[in-house]
């Protein structure tokens, strides 16, 4: 479904990504663990397009990606962004219809608020108040939800268990399991290296700007070398 | 009583005009950070687009008043590819936008001396300077008309602002533009638009401004008094630059009234400076919050 080939990124002198490859197919979740640094926000916003890769190529779907940020959006990918950054300035339910910006099938997207609000009842409740004063596991929530409005193929989730309490982090990993089950694929970056293998089919290992390691996430999860660098596992 | 009651509904006029000026500095203020110092050139536009549509042109007054919002509307959108896209692009530092908005500004002022010369201009009588009377207040038809029609604007920009779902993009790119792209949203069509809106008022302002006083090349120099009522309000804030503008408008119309028309702007923007060591966000402002 999304394959990237051979990627590089510079921010100014820094080559950030040095030739990345992944391939993402349909119904999976692919995570991607690496430390601070290693490059994996970089590579989400590559792909959707808010940071220009000076070589290689992103396919999506057998064609390439067009290149503004929103365009990419149309074609069925959608971020969250790592920190949340829900609109701290809009209502609950603002933000969530604005994640619904490029629909016109009103119906399909009254359908989808439902189930976000039946996924997240929280958010239900809150839906008129304004979105910074929520806490912030009910922001990730809204985040989740805001990017799930736009009804996406392919979502890419950046450090979604960033700064949470441990019960939060279960919550949102099983609604993350939640979204496989309805057919959508998901390409997972995160620090949280035990939860990510643990959740994920697929995995690569980014350090550096590179891919080091790639495989089922189970059988890294068995990997001692990643379970020395990763998991915190001693020998 | 009566001559208090008289003085506010001449301060309500005026502060009105100012509130639509006030609200293009704000709109661009909260989506780029930065204060479009030509917006006073894209007003002084407007005032002559129906000075000549009106005066020369001979159009009847409703084609005359919105062809020249169209015209500044136009002119506000080029100045944002012209002046300010480049920049964007290059993700120039404020100081860079500050400094082209001075250039456009200097170059717009210049081109219309050059071009139109610098005397002033008066728009041919197009209400009947007859007051209305209502008990012993005299309120002028020029006056009522200038209120009304800025009233429906700002009435209708609140709603475009606050309930629509391209209204709710332009705060959510005030907010983050970064993540708005995320969502699907066009933010340089959101800059656009946000420049037509401010242009678009700012012509309808530059007209009602024409109309009760004169044109000439530096209304520009008083425009910027819409931006300190922009900054007292809370520069990015709608309702913050709406109310200073009203505020600065009663209070240049009672200083006026009760005391000197010379030491007008003395006091009223002596009192602004003070309310702004006091409260350097301006009325309405909430840093890092509502901007929009």
């Amino acid at each position: 479904m999304l394959k990237v080939e051979d990627l590089h990124v510079y921010y100014g002198g820094i080559h950030a990504l040095k030739g990345v490859n992944i391939a993402v197919d349909k119904g999976e979740i692919v995570t991607i663990i690496g430390a601070n640094g290693a490059g994996k926000s970089t590579l989400l916003n590559a792909i959707s397009g808010v940071v220009r890769s000076r070589e290689g190529q992103i396919i999506f779907k057998d064609n390439p990606l067009p290149p503004l940020p929103h365009t990419i959006v149309r074609e069925g990918i959608c971020q969250v962004p790592e920190g949340r950054m829900v609109f701290a300035n809009l209502t609950v339910k603002d933000n969530l219809v604005l994640g619904a910006y490029l629909r016109k099938d009103t119906g399909g997207i009254e359908r989808d608020l439902e189930n976000v609000y039946r996924l997240f009842p929280r958010l239900k409740e809150r839906e008129k108040q304004m979105a910074g004063t929520l806490s912030g596991g009910e922001q990730q929530m809204l985040a989740i939800g805001r990017g799930l409005m736009s009804d996406p193929e392919l979502m890419l989730l950046d450090e979604p268990s960033l700064g949470l309490a441990p019960i939060l982090v279960e919550t949102i990993y099983e609604v993350i399991e939640g979204i496989k089950s309805t057919g959508k694929t998901l390409l997972l970056v995160e620090q949280n290296a035990y939860k990510a293998l643990s959740t994920a089919d697929r995995a690569y290992v980014l350090e550096q700007g590179r891919i080091v390691k790639s495989g089922r996430a189970r059988e890294l999860l068995e990997d001692p070398t990643i379970q020395e660098s990763y998991l915190g596992v001693r020998k | 009583m009566t001559q208090f009651l008289q003085q506010m509904i001449n301060g309500l006029s005026i502060g009105s005009v100012y509130a639509l000026m006030a609200v293009g500095y704000s709109l661009v203020y909260s989506i780029m950070n930065f204060s479009n110092f030509a917006h006073g050139g894209v007003i002084m536009l407007g005032a002559y687009f129906g000075f000549y549509f009106l005066a020369v042109f001979k159009w009847p007054f409703v084609f005359a008043f919105f062809g020249a919002a169209l015209g500044s509307t136009v002119l506000a959108v080029l100045l944002e590819r012209v002046a300010y896209k480049p920049l964007r692009m290059r993700n120039a530092p404020f100081l860079y936008f500050i400094i082209s908005a001075m250039g456009a500004s200097i170059l717009i002022e210049n081109f219309v001396i050059a071009t139109i010369g610098p005397t002033f201009k008066t728009y041919p009588q197009v209400l009947s300077r007859e007051p209305f009377q209502i008990g012993a207040l005299f309120v002028g038809r020029l006056d009522t008309m200038i209120f009304v029609t800025s009233a429906v604007c700002l009435a209708l920009l609140v709603y475009f602002i606050d309930f629509t779902k391209v209204g709710k993009a332009i705060r959510a790119t005030a907010f983050n533009a970064r993540v708005s792209a995320l969502m699907g949203i066009n933010t340089d069509m959101i800059i656009i638009l946000v420049f037509a809106v401010g242009g678009f008022l700012a012509g309808v302002a530059g007209v009602l401004f024409g109309m009760k006083y004169t044109v000439y090349p530096q209304i520009g120099a008083v425009t910027i008094k819409s931006f300190i009522a922009a900054v007292f309000g809370g520069l990015g804030s709608l309702p913050g630059a709406v109310i200073g503008s009203v505020i600065l408008g009663l209070l240049e119309t009672l200083i006026s009234g009760y005391f000197s028309s010379q030491f007008r702007d003395l006091i009223s923007f002596s009192l602004l400076i003070i309310i702004l060591v006091f409260r350097p966000i301006g009325l309405m402002g909430k840093p890092s919050e509502e901007k929009a």
